[in-house]
């Protein structure tokens, strides 16, 4: 980063000032000079292994000649320029004869043994696939037949080199079946060059080690590093060993020879990490593959199943075109005019208290914005809330403590903390990227990895410590490491004294956490508590990562304050690389939240008294909103089921979010009188309700998200449907506002919105959708005819978005927060105030069942089956249950039992250990399960749909033989 | 002198006064032991000291070199010389009451005075009497297993003296004054080696010692570790000293029991004794060492690959800069030696840097550790100092070729390539091996008479270097499959002339472009082939006929040739 560190390297007579730690391959780059590679890949570490990337360097000789000593200029050796590290002054040839020489070598032997018949074909870009060749080029042999055609790194780099492919080799190919039986891409690994991107993406980037290099030398190939499915070896089926392959060898499987006619920049709509994905379009306007942006801040380059293969409901033919009217009983299809007009109608009955508004938590800001500014002004109610939103206390009590709702660190700092504890999360499977740099970071011995959770998720497999804490208690676990810190003196003391309030209370509250009061109540031993305290207090920069998985909402306040406590009492916060991530769910939950889609706060938090918030937010509305706080998600259901609420305009139709901790939601909404649903597909409340609109899908607008960073990134349009009436939210929010007579309404584009956010919103201000646009860089520097990695050919410009607090045009935005201190001088430090809830009991359900989903346990067997083409795994699963409980229901080890569930039951055998608590049994079952059921669901076109891991009461039965 | 080590040493002398009262019978069991059937002998001898109620300690013992004698049983009664008997069988045990010279069961050779009449002495037996045993001092005279035994003898005197006398400065001084030079293969200057370890400011740091020794034909590392491992721990400790490292891997192929489990043994005892841990000897010096078994990968003997397998990764070599001195196993500055370079340490630092540079020649100080096998009428393990001719080594100590005369020599290992019959007057120098396109690598001689046939040779050697290709860089991954290809194309008789062009093409890139040094000597087995015995290639190709018929025969080498 800092200029006079840099130094000077000459590359083919072009002077570059580069890194001092670059390697000269990078330092070619960024000259401008290309130098052809195969394993190289940005982002990994080199792995100097396909030999193309040779240079040679000048050096000066003194030789002795007649007449004396003279200098000469030699060539020294050819080297992989990917591992030569730059010195100062260096001159470096890239494209000598000798260098050409031997990468013509190594492709000659490299095309030995892929399929290559086409290369030197002048008719290569102008053949089809059924063509008659009159070379002879089998079917299977063929470019145009390869999925890859479009961007194969081989064909690129044979064809840059200039080569006539006369080589007296032999050509052999491997004649391996195709592996097409497991979810979501293809393997042929006839076509694979053992580059390694993929091992090593998947080692060193993702932390998995799901596919390994197996056999050596002629045979060395890459397969699974266990069984022969990738449901066996651990996969997580991220995609990044699809994105990273210069060949055919692994491609997504649906639109697999489709070709892109271009590809946009946008941002997953999937969780709030805020991906940032090019999507590939074809000519017929459909998304055909999704390729993580390489040098986009939140994911860099990384993305999940679901960004990289559940995108695929958007090319649904079902997608509602039409609004929707319920005309005696039936939902019947009308202009968008007659629908507005209806709804006017209807709404007007229902202005003020009788009026509910939930939003999806993956609207963008604009829509988010318009929506609650029309719940406000035009329905004069204040019951708004996000359907992600059921756990309102997450960021909010975070606000309460420190100033600023959200999160305090960019998700890529984690990599750098010297210890992470994560907190009642499913990381893995529901923020997926946030665990990438963790799991990154762990695997590369730098950060200590502490999980308190007591499923068995995927992080707990690489945690240094892992606890499990009988459900519902982990915040009586904090208050014991709080103490212990503080009792210790592990304590920042001086940050306390000079940053903090509350210091006195809070000690006070904690007095009878003793480690042997904790211990009895989460079951942890004492030494273990400790530890985790220790470990967490002295390791360094030290970050939490905390979602509120199964605490129960009474808890959910104090156990936020917990976190922030444990946080502020050991300085880690206002640091780079010690950060406190409250993780969400919905991709917009923060956006959300920050423009007002809030029962009690206003765009910006703005308390709805008095203060001069409200009134900049009176003036440019020119109306008050509603003083009456509103109802939240849970009380507007509350509501809806008393009848005191009778009409609601839901945006999203996707209730899941919601229905595991709320129950049977769908049934409470069927009480409304009038019920409108804006959403993509005919859901399960559409069904029902009274009106229904066509909702455009992420990739149909433009607009931002705010993610869990608090970086505003911009959404490009990137399919634009051809048929089909479909609007963004705040379009027909817009439209139906002046339907009504609303004035403040005139929106004509997305960008019109956020300016008038930003002028209610002070930290919002500096920020526009002009200048997220201009401000993203090219950085491109190569010229892109040459062969290039599918991310870096994408990666033509970079965009780091704007994170928030941002209050000018020149204020560049607030990587992380309070690094100057707290908005209110000093962080809140909440005594501990908890009460010891009755255990429920439930005769019908007499057990907690906790449920757990891993990647993979290598200690059991796994077996694949093959069912209609697709790979499923079959086994039997174990339920652990404590001896004690055994006992009283007379199992013995591997009896078999039946669960029961609310509504579901299931069978299992019995694994009798002392790692239950009584009164509660758990099993863990495969992410590979998981992974089949999401790809048969895409290969329907419908959304991923995940069940999330939620404790349930069951009862627990034998099976009689 | 330490407290510590003194007690040690007294009570290993009470120990030898206490064996030196009792008979004493000795069986080689190391591997060439085993093979020949030291089981069996050693059952009958314990068999029989039971049976006659015999005073007798019984041990097994290492290899002593004398390979082509095994199995060997050394017998000697109190105050006697010691007697060693060749190609024991069970059924004709030496006398274990009396010493015999008639008969059947004639001593091979005594050692001690005064001798027996007829019988030499077990230096001065052709294949000793121009050995000079420095790192072998111990091999076959001590049990392995008994620390006493080798502290007895001197052992862990140097590390006494180093740790209390000596600066680690002061100990690379020796080591770089001994000339001496890595005997792995790469002949790197170890004390130059050590100074760039030593000046790591790293806290942790590591020496590797690589056993790993995959060449065929060699087996002088395993052969030390399984008759003398306390060298070996001496020297690593030696050399932790010297450069600052607390941690050692000795560095094994696993299924290699003998000397796997005799280097536990000695390890353990190293570390009950107060010679391995904290606080060495009372010196305040630490020093952790273990094993580190590898799977089957001939590759992992290369520094870097070696590094990946400890860590538990696919032994595929690292990419250099950083070197192993910067950036080792787990990340960390550290310091790798073969197992023969580090046996010499104890000797250097006891006798001095100037005493074992003025053995051997110029450039190659000291000695060489080599392994004679192949058409040899005596294989074995000898030490001979640097300098003297391969003639003297193979038809002096090793007694020439049985049959016919040498064709050729194999040395250093597959990658070596060979070494022609006229090539016999080389000297065993590092610049003179070089000079003459062969390498002396970890020491192995494999001997060829006029019955091998070189095509064939050469197709085994690459056969070899093709099987062990791990598979990482492409030039040797699909070079060595290619040079094969060929290779066995020619041995088929369907060879085109225009392949031997092709293999120069091939062998060419292999060694320019190559990752590390497996693909870039790759093509070393066929260049050197091809120099001396381009005809015999030529005879194949165009006439179709291989002059030793071995050519006929169907393969049975292994290999991982495309699918």
């Amino acid at each position: 980063m800092v200029n006079q560190d840099r130094i000077r390297v000459v590359i083919d007579g072009t002077e570059v000032s580069v890194r001092p730690d670059a390697v000269v391959l990078e330092a070619a780059m960024e000259a401008g000079v290309y130098v052809p590679y195969l394993c190289y890949h940005p982002g990994m570490k080199p792995f100097a292994a396909c030999r193309l990337c040779l240079v040679q360097e000048q050096v000066e000789v003194e030789v002795e000649r007649e007449g004396g000593v003279v200098v000469e200029q030699q060539l020294r050796p050819a080297t992989a320029s990917c591992t030569l590290p730059v010195r100062d002054g260096m001159v470096i040839m890239t494209s000598t004869d000798n260098v050409r020489d031997l990468q013509h070598g190594v492709m000659d032997m490299l095309i030995s043994e892929h399929p290559h018949g086409c290369l030197t074909c002048h008719r290569v870009e102008l053949c089809g696939p059924q063509d008659i060749c009159q070379r002879h080029v089998s079917v299977n042999d063929r470019c145009v037949t390869c999925p890859k055609n479009e961007r194969c790194e081989l064909k690129d780099s044979v064809r840059f080199l200039g080569m006539d492919l006369n080589s007296p080799l032999s050509y052999k190919t491997r004649g391996l079946d195709l592996q097409i039986a497991d979810p979501f891409y293809d393997l042929d690994y006839n076509l694979c060059i053992v580059c390694g991107r993929c091992v090593r993406v998947c080692d060193e980037i993702r932390g998995d080690s799901a596919i390994t290099f197996i056999s050596r030398a002629g045979r060395s190939l890459v397969g699974t590093s266990r069984g022969t499915s990738l449901l066996q070896s651990g996969c997580e089926f991220c995609g990044a060993c699809v994105d990273v392959c210069p060949v055919g060898a692994l491609v997504e499987r649906e639109h697999k020879w489709d070709k892109a006619v271009k590809v946009e920049r946008t941002i997953c709509p999937e969780c709030p990490v805020g991906c940032q994905l090019n999507v590939e379009v074809n000519k017929r306007e459909k998304l055909i593959r999704v390729i993580p942006e390489i040098n986009a801040p939140a994911n860099k380059g990384q993305a999940c199943f679901k960004g990289k293969f559940g995108l695929e409901y958007v090319n649904h033919k079902e997608k509602l075109s039409q609004p929707l009217i319920r005309n005696q009983g039936e939902l019947q299809a009308v202009s968008w005019d007659e629908a507005l007009k209806y709804i006017s109608e209807k709404l007007r009955l229902y202005k003020g208290e009788q009026f509910a508004a939930i939003a999806s938590s993956s609207v963008t800001n604009e829509s988010a914005y318009v929506f609650q500014k029309f719940a406000r002004i035009a329905m004069n109610s204040n019951h708004v809330d996000t359907d992600a939103n059921s756990r309102p206390s997450l960021t909010r009590a975070l606000g309460k403590a420190l100033g600023y709702p959200a999160s305090t660190n960019p998700v890529w700092d984690l990599e750098n903390s010297k210890c992470v504890m994560v907190i009642d999360a499913n990381v893995t499977e529901e923020q997926n990227v946030v665990a990438v740099p963790i799991k990154k970071a762990v695997r590369a011995r730098k950060t200590k990895l502490i999980v308190i959770d007591v499923r068995e998720v995927e992080l707990t497999h690489y945690a240094d410590i892992w606890l499990q804490p009988r459900p519902f208690t982990t915040p009586y676990l904090l208050a014991g490491i709080l103490r212990y810190v503080l009792d210790e003196g592990l304590a920042d003391t001086p940050f306390i004294e000079s940053k903090c309030e509350g210091f006195d209370d809070l000690y006070k509250s904690l007095e009878r956490f003793t480690l042997e009061m904790v211990s009895g109540i989460t079951g942890i031993e004492e030494d273990n508590i400790s530890a985790t305290a220790k470990l967490f207090a002295t390791s360094g920069p030290s970050s939490i990562v905390y979602a509120l998985d199964n605490i129960p909402d009474y808890l959910q306040e104090v156990n936020v304050n917990a976190i922030t406590n444990l946080a502020l009492v050991t300085g880690n916060i206002g640091k780079p690389f010690a950060g406190l991530y409250a993780l969400q769910r919905g991709a917009n939950q923060q956006g959300c939240l920050d423009v007002g889609c809030s029962p009690d706060l206003l765009p910006g938090y703005q308390k709805m008294d008095e203060s001069p918030g409200q009134h900049a937010i009176q003036s440019v509305w020119g109306q008050r909103a509603p003083r009456m706080h509103g109802k939240n998600l849970r009380d507007i259901l509350a509501g809806v089921k008393e009848g005191v609420i009778k009409s609601a305009l839901l945006l999203g139709g996707k209730t899941n979010h919601w229905e595991e901790e709320f129950g049977e939601s769908d049934e409470v909404l069927k009480k409304l009188d009038f019920l409108v649903v804006h959403d993509t597909f005919l859901g399960s409340v559409g069904k029902f309700a009274d009106v229904v609109l066509p909702a455009t899908t992420f990739a149909e607008e433009d607009g931002t998200y705010t993610n869990l960073e608090r970086r505003i990134q911009i959404l490009t349009k990137s399919i634009v449907s051809k048929k089909g009436n479909a609007q963004p939210a705040w379009s027909f929010i817009s439209h139906l506002a002046n339907e009504m007579n609303i004035p403040g309404f005139d929106y004509a584009h997305s960008s019109q919105i956020f300016e008038e956010i930003a002028s209610v919103i002070p930290f919002y201000a500096g920020i526009s959708h002009k200048r997220l646009i201009d401000e993203s860089v090219v950085t491109l520097r190569p010229d892109p005819i040459n062969p290039q990695p599918t991310q870096m050919l994408y990666s033509d410009r970079v965009s780091q978005g704007l994170q928030w607090p941002c209050f000018d045009l020149d204020d560049e935005g607030s990587i992380r927060l309070y690094q100057s201190g707290f908005p209110d001088h000093k962080a809140l430090l909440f005594p501990l105030v908890l009460k010891l809830s009755p255990k429920p009991t439930n005769k019908e359900y007499p057990f907690l069942f906790i449920p757990g989903r891993v990647l993979a346990q290598w200690e059991r067997d796994v077996e694949v089956i093959r069912i209609d083409g697709v790979n499923h795994i079959q086994r039997e699963e174990l339920l652990e249950v404590n001896p004690i409980d055994a006992l009283d229901l007379t199992l013995n080890q591997g009896d078999p039992v039946e669960i029961n569930g609310k509504g579901w039951h299931m069978s299992a055998a019995v694994f009798i250990t002392e790692r239950s608590y009584p009164g509660s049994v758990s099993m863990t079952t495969l992410f590979g399960e998981v992974a089949t059921k999401a790809h048969l669901d895409t290969a329907k076109n419908a959304r991923l749909d995940i069940h999330g891991l939620y404790i349930e009461s069951v009862s627990v039965r034998k099976i009689d033989l | 002198m330490t407290k510590a080590y003194n007690a040690l040493f007294e009570s290993a002398l009470e120990h030898h006064e206490v064996l030196d009262s009792k008979l004493k019978i000795n069986v080689g069991m190391a591997i060439c032991g085993e093979a020949a059937g030291s089981f069996e002998v050693m059952e009958a001898i314990r068999h029989e000291v039971i049976a006659q109620g015999l005073d007798a300690v019984v041990s097994e013992v290492g290899c002593l070199g004398l390979c082509y004698a095994e199995p060997l049983v050394d017998i000697q009664f109190p105050g006697k010389p010691r007697l060693f008997y060749g190609n024991v069988k069970p059924e004709n045990l030496p006398s274990l009451k009396q010493i015999r010279v008639k008969g059947k069961n004639i001593p091979l050779a005594t050692l001690g005075t005064p001798g027996l009449p007829g019988i030499p002495d077990l230096y001065d037996l052709p294949m000793m009497i121009r050995q000079v045993r420095i790192a072998l001092r111990n091999v076959g005279h001590i049990d392995p297993t008994d620390l006493h035994q080798y502290i007895a003898r001197g052992g862990y005197k140097a590390l006494d003296t180093a740790l209390t006398e000596m600066t680690p400065d002061e100990v690379i001084e020796q080591v770089k004054l001994s000339g001496l030079r890595g005997r792995g293969g790469a002949a790197f200057s170890t004390g130059t080696k050590w100074s760039f370890l030593k000046s790591s400011k790293a806290s942790e740091k590591y020496i590797l010692c690589n056993a790993e020794e995959g060449d065929p034909g060699a087996f002088n590392d395993k052969g030390i570790l399984e008759s003398d491992p306390h060298t070996l721990i001496e020297g690593m400790l030696l050399a932790g000293y010297a450069t600052g490292a607390n941690y050692g891997y000795v560095f094994i192929r696993h299924g290699h029991d003998g000397p796997i489990r005799r280097t536990q043994i000695a390890i353990e005892q190293a570390y009950k004794s107060g010679l391995l841990g904290k606080n060495i000897l009372g010196t305040g010096f630490n020093f952790d060492a273990e094993m580190s078994l590898v799977g089957e990968s001939y590759v992992s003997g290369e520094e870097t690959a070696l590094m990946e397998a400890i860590e538990g990764k696919r032994a595929m070599p690292r990419y250099r800069p950083p070197f192993p001195a910067a950036f080792g196993v787990w990340g960390k500055p550290s310091n790798i030696n073969n197992i023969k370079t580090l046996a010499y340490i104890p000797e250097i630092i006891s006798k001095g840097g100037n005493w074992f540079s003025e053995i051997g020649v110029g450039g190659s100080s000291g000695t060489a550790i080599l392994c004679l096998s192949g058409n040899i009428k005596r294989p074995g393990m000898v030490e001979v100092p640097m300098g003297l001719t391969m003639r003297a080594v193979v038809e002096e100590l090793g007694g020439g070729v049985p049959t016919g005369k040498v064709k050729f020599l194999q040395t250093g290992g597959p990658l070596g390539g060979v070494l022609g019959a006229n090539k016999l007057g080389v000297k065993l120098d590092f610049k003179a091996m070089s000079d003459a396109g062969a390498i002396l690598g970890s020491g192995g001689i494999i001997v060829a008479n006029e019955s091998v046939c070189a095509v064939d040779m050469t197709r085994l050697l690459v056969a070899f270097c093709q099987y062990e290709s791990c598979g990482k860089c492409f030039p040797c991954r699909l070079g060595t499959t290619h040079l094969l290809e060929i290779l066995e194309r020619m041995c088929r008789f369907e060879s085109i002339p225009s392949d031997m062009d092709l293999m120069q093409v091939v062998g060419k890139e292999m060694a320019s472009a190559s990752l590390c040094g497996h693909g870039q000597l790759g093509f070393n087995p066929v260049q050197s082939a091809l120099d001396y015995f381009g005809q015999e290639f030529k005879i194949h190709i165009e006439e179709g006929r291989c002059q030793t018929g071995s050519c006929d025969i169907n393969f049975i080498t292994p290999t991982r040739t495309r699918r």
